[in-house]
């Protein structure tokens, strides 16, 4: 053998070993879609040796590869000689390989971002296309679980943390967009502010853990009666409201009433007391004489003064 | 860099007649790809700021009728970023274009905006590249607005250079609903090299 044979040789020995052991996957296929390569990292996360795969299509190998979408992706590649991308975002993987790491994989397979090369010969014809497969579980992991606390701080930012209403903020938002769509379509829009009756005495005789378990049960019987439109808040310490949408006085009452007989009616067991509390509520109806959000909560906290005024336990309705 | 980049004319126009080449090219690529005629307009070139940038991306955010895509692309000392902006496009006439028989759920719909956008990309690149004697090695594209909003993404007060060269092309394709904006940027540092290879075009 002349020396540059030797050395074409041995520099083709090098290259290989690159391909074999390098840490991202690499895939040849020709225009049959029969596999001409398939190194050591597809080897080793599909249990496949390249004697099992070579010269075999690719769908008889993996018939889990969604075909008409592959072929589609690779005549891109072909046709325009250009590289086609798809990421773990649109696809969670091509190949599914089991995640390798008992203890630190949190995943259940590999995500993998792929690239499709094509791949051109002396004529500077395409006849072979080449996959690269990229393990980028723990980018994916980090991703979603990123993803994850955000959407957590997004509601607990958002809600009451003892009731699970929506806090003063986020309902004062929702209360300035009701008011702001009345304006513009003028669809009927009732608020109920309501109050527990004398909560200070329910502290007092039973302690603040009792009152908490008082204010739970207030919101949860509130949410049971409640339509998915209507938003309801905690506005303070044992102070609620709520909006009701495409709603009147009239049936703002009847919810009113609702709510007020069924707190009445029920009765929050603590160690060996029953306490037994009823509410306030006052009702305001959007009208064209409420110039603003806050007048709208003057209007409706007037009709729960004057509930407070005639004896507590009953709803009243403000008009201005 | 305090130097305020100019291009003068015979560059621009240089620029401009490659990229029309190039968008001749690429127009044919797509028509055998896709079996529709693409209807290009022609390139406008010009320098922008970040500023002028941030404004032409401003509609990508809080709006459903506009998406957008980027992809990076380096070779040579060239480098840049291609954003394609689908102005109220509608998927099922992608989905057709691209014969994409699946579900369309929001995961398909990326990936038709990504899987056009490459092919858009690709077929214009390529023949910019093949005209001043390069090639590019391109990263995957990038749903825009998808995980951050852009005003959070690209800020240009914070941008770290002043101009980069935009050529913009709008894309038709006949008897779809598909219309959209093609801008590829090239960063300030390219401008000088790319005006050294249109010296080869221009003598």
């Amino acid at each position: 053998m002349t020396s540059t044979s030797k050395d074409f040789l041995n520099e083709f020995h090098w290259l290989m070993d690159v391909l074999h052991n390098i840490d991202v996957g690499l895939v040849v296929l020709d225009l049959n879609l029969h596999i001409k390569l398939w190194n050591g990292f597809m080897q080793n996360h599909s249990a496949k040796t390249s004697a099992d795969v070579l010269d075999e299509c690719i769908f008889d190998v993996f018939p889990e590869l969604p075909e008409a979408w592959f072929r589609r992706k690779l005549q891109s590649v072909t046709v325009l000689h250009n590289a086609s991308f798809t990421t773990w975002e649109q696809r969670p993987y091509l190949f599914r390989f089991k995640n390798y790491r008992p203890v630190t994989g949190a995943a259940e397979h590999m995500y993998q971002n792929c690239t499709m090369l094509p791949l051109t010969d002396a004529r500077g014809q395409v006849n072979h296309v080449c996959l690269i497969v990229y393990d980028v579980t723990e980018v994916a992991i980090n991703r979603l679980q990123l993803q994850k606390a955000n959407a957590q701080l997004h509601h607990i930012s958002r809600t009451d943390g003892l009731t699970g209403l929506l806090n003063r903020k986020t309902w004062e938002q929702s209360l300035r967009h009701e008011f702001k769509r009345f304006q513009r379509y003028h669809h009927a829009c009732s608020l109920i502010m309501f109050d527990i009756d004398h909560f200070k005495n329910i502290n007092d005789s039973f302690g603040h853990t009792a009152g908490d378990e008082v204010i739970r049960r207030t919101a949860a019987t509130l949410l049971e009666g409640l339509r998915d439109s209507d938003v309801a808040g905690r506005y303070g310490g044992e102070e609620f409201a709520v909006i009701l949408v495409d709603t009147d006085a009239t049936g703002a009452r009847v919810v009113a009433e609702r709510l007020r007989t069924r707190i009445e009616a029920a009765s929050v067991p603590f160690e060996q007391h029953v306490i037994n509390f009823t509410i306030s509520l006052g009702i305001a109806e959007l009208s064209p004489k409420i110039t603003d959000s806050t007048m709208w909560i003057d209007t409706a906290d007037r009709g729960l003064y004057n509930a407070k005024r005639s004896g507590r336990n009953q709803s009243s309705v403000y008009h201005l | 860099m305090s130097a305020t980049v100019t291009l003068s004319e015979d560059y621009r126009d240089c620029l401009q007649e490659v990229t029309n080449v190039a968008m001749g090219q690429a127009a044919d690529r797509l028509a055998r790809l896709l079996d529709t005629f693409v209807v290009l307009s022609i390139p406008h070139i010009e320098i922008l700021s970040p500023a002028d940038i941030a404004m032409a991306l401003h509609s990508l955010d809080g709006s459903t009728s506009v998406s957008g895509v980027c992809q990076g692309f380096i070779g040579g000392g060239i480098a840049g970023e291609a954003i394609l902006l689908f102005n109220d496009t509608s998927f099922t006439d992608l989905a057709r274009l691209l014969n994409y028989d699946d579900e369309l759920d929001q995961q398909a719909e990326r990936e038709l905006l990504m899987d056009t956008t490459n092919v858009l990309f690709g077929a214009c690149l390529r023949g910019i590249a093949e005209q001043i004697d390069m090639t590019f090695s391109f990263g995957p594209p990038m749903v825009l607005g998808q995980h951050q909003r852009l005003d959070e993404l690209f800020n240009p007060k914070t941008a770290t250079w002043q101009q980069a060269l935009v050529t913009e092309i709008n894309y038709k394709l006949e008897g779809y609903n598909v219309n959209c904006d093609l801008l590829l940027i090239l960063t300030e540092d390219s401008i000088d090299l790319l005006c050294k290879k249109l010296d080869y075009l221009l003598t």
